[in-house]
């Protein structure tokens, strides 16, 4: 073992020092590091830091695309203040992520927790997890067909003796509408994840509670949830993720799709990037677009930063 | 609720459930308590309606997208009678037939070949082989954070620049590129599970690292790799936001834009949900049927590495 974990011990002495304990199959090994890690290193660069870096860059700057650019400051931080149609998607992102993340987790621990002991999980969780590897537009679609005003929903909402039903699919539903599409199909996920972990709880710790006369709600706050509490916080992080980069739901939400993009009270962060650089029909202002970018950026950073502040708690042992 | 009243409502003949010495007993009084609790039974009534109703989401999906475009509206819910693949030749009409060929090429070349670029790297940061391993890891780790709307604007320039916008090849790239840090960050958890005896073993017999890493540790890792692969693959195949922003011509569109658009051309045609449908079928029978296939190996792989 010693031969080849010596690469990996080393670390805090003098480099010198290190090396000439090093025996040569070591060293041949470690040879083979760069050559193993630089193709990927490099798309990381092209793809990820290049892009991000010039991102910032052009977020100081005023710039059409063409024309050289100019020194603009903060300007386009300030553009992006008072422009309404970012306050509204910046709001709506943010929605997504509180009340979204929330009814997800809420409804994703309930079903955990029901699971747990139920026939046939294993199918359940197949079945719900299933939308996390479909195209989100493919449901944007399909409540257009449910909830159009001709649609399945007000059919049976009429034979129901329901004469007069909301406006889905009008500016003052659309956008709860839209988050109640993303609960129904993100949940899945979720519940995979966090059954993994409730799954590793070892069952006697449940038996003494109830020997105890602890209750299912007991059960679950003093026993799954601080067991699960890594993996909670793990999934707060990924959802700030996902659902700041929500795009494909929204763009065909309700069954249409346009140039100049959906209707203004569903806009997300992605897609007030994607309408304002490539759809919209004036001159894009490439400055303010990254700034946008870079604010979604900030936000995800943020959240990610305080989730784990928040969350922190000694590790439990069982 | 109340699980302890059967058991003290007659002391006398005590009911089956008391636990009796020698019996398995605390699972059948769990038993027991799923069975009285009201809220479990009505948990478990609603997940499965749930369940129902998704699964008859889908079928109806898959049925309606046989069955004329106008008797859709009419009646909704009856089956087709009889079958009819119009709605397929139709959507093959308007482009989906070459964007399917378009999406499968990208999408598994660019998944095979993130894997192919991934794999050497995640086992060398597994293996610590350097000392920049740690942080090196942790920098494909914070690109998992990166919103593709931040990398959009700037990956538009750059394949600008080398006059990749619009073609294929350049979105291939891009698919290959922002695979990265999720691909890295999934096999450099696999490869820490695997022993490293083996490796040790090789070396002693006298192969070379190159050689143990080609021969002894892809062989072990085949099923991380699949799995990688797959992932990538399901990606690539739904990825919207890049596709649409950088490809143009209709020749290059993916599954997702010409969805997008027949979408679209529905504002001013009259609504084609018989088409419709059948879009939305070929772009989620795939992965239906991979996942009907593949479903606990996608679904581990794409909850496990969390949860550690």
């Amino acid at each position: 073992m010693a031969v080849l974990t010596a690469g990996r011990r080393e670390g805090g002495g003098p480099p010198a020092l290190s090396r000439n304990r090093e025996t040569p199959l070591a060293i041949k090994r470690r040879r083979l590091f760069w050559p193993f890690v630089a193709p990927s290193l490099a798309f990381l660069a092209l793809f990820y830091i290049g892009p991000l870096l010039f991102g910032i860059w052009t977020s100081f700057h005023r710039w059409d695309g063409f024309s050289a650019m100019e020194w603009n400051g903060l300007g386009s931080y300030r553009a992006l203040i008072d422009d309404p149609f970012f306050r509204t998607s910046m709001l709506n992102t943010f929605k997504i992520l509180v009340f979204v993340g929330l009814a997800v987790f809420v409804l994703a621990f309930a079903l955990t927790m029901v699971l747990r002991e139920m026939a046939g999980k294993k199918f359940v969780r197949a079945v719900i997890f299933f939308p996390h590897i479909v195209n989100a537009m493919v449901f944007g679609v399909l409540a257009g067909f449910l909830f159009n005003p001709g649609g399945l929903v007000n059919s049976a909402l009429s034979a129901m003796g329901v004469q007069d039903p909301p406006k889905w699919l009008g500016s003052d539903n659309i956008f709860p509408l839209i988050m109640a599409t993303m609960v129904c199909t993100s949940t899945g996920f979720y519940v995979a994840i966090i059954m993994a972990a409730v799954d590793n709880i070892p069952t006697y710790l449940y038996e003494d509670a109830e020997l105890a006369g602890a209750g299912a709600f007991r059960k679950f706050w003093h026993i799954t949830l601080p067991l699960s509490w890594d993996v909670v916080t793990v999934c707060a992080v990924l959802w700030t993720i996902s659902s700041v980069k929500v795009f494909e739901l929204v763009l065909v939400f309700g069954g249409t799709f346009t140039t100049n993009g959906p209707p203004i009270e569903t806009w997300t962060s992605a897609l007030y990037i994607y309408r304002n650089a490539f759809a919209g029909s004036d001159i894009p202002q490439f400055g303010v677009v990254c700034a946008a970018g870079i604010t979604s950026l900030v936000l995800v950073a943020v959240f990610t930063v305080v989730l784990r502040r928040l969350m922190r708690r000694d590790p439990v042992e069982y | 609720m109340t699980p302890m009243t059967p058991a003290t409502a007659d002391p006398a003949t005590p009911p089956a459930h008391v636990p009796q010495p020698g019996q398995a007993a605390p699972r059948r009084s769990r038993a027991e308590r799923a069975r009285v609790s009201p809220v479990r039974t009505v948990g478990i009534g609603l997940i499965w309606l749930f369940v129902a109703l998704s699964l008859g989401l889908l079928v109806w999906m898959l049925l309606t997208s046989l069955r004329d475009s106008r008797a859709i509206f009419a009646e909704p819910w009856s089956l087709p009678d009889p079958f009819k693949l119009s709605n397929y030749t139709t959507a093959f009409d308007s482009g989906f037939g070459r964007a399917a060929f378009n999406s499968v090429l990208v999408s598994g070349s660019a998944a095979l070949v993130s894997v192919v670029l991934a794999a050497p790297a995640a086992y060398a940061l597994s293996r610590r082989l350097n000392r920049l391993a740690g942080p090196l890891t942790m920098l494909f780790v914070l690109g998992l954070g990166v919103p593709g709307q931040v990398l959009l604007i700037p990956v538009f320039f750059m394949l600008t620049e080398v006059d990749l916008v619009d073609s294929l090849p350049g979105l291939f790239l891009v698919y290959v590129g922002i695979a990265m840090p999720f691909t890295v960050f999934l096999l450099t958890g696999f490869f820490r599970g695997l022993p490293g005896e083996l490796e040790e073993a090789a070396a002693l017999d006298g192969a070379s690292p190159a050689r143990t890493f080609w021969q002894i540790v892809l062989p072990l890792a085949r099923s991380g790799l699949i799995t990688a692969f797959i992932l990538q693959l399901i990606n690539n195949w739904n990825e919207t936001l890049f596709a649409l922003s950088l490809m143009q011509s209709n020749d290059n569109f993916t599954l997702p834009l010409v969805l997008a658009r027949f979408i679209g051309e529905q504002q001013y045609k009259g609504a084609d949900w018989g088409g419709m449908f059948a879009g939305l079928c070929l772009i989620v029978a795939p992965m239906l049927i991979m996942y009907g296939w593949l479903s606990r190996r996608i679904i581990t792989g794409m909850t496990l590495g969390i949860g550690k």
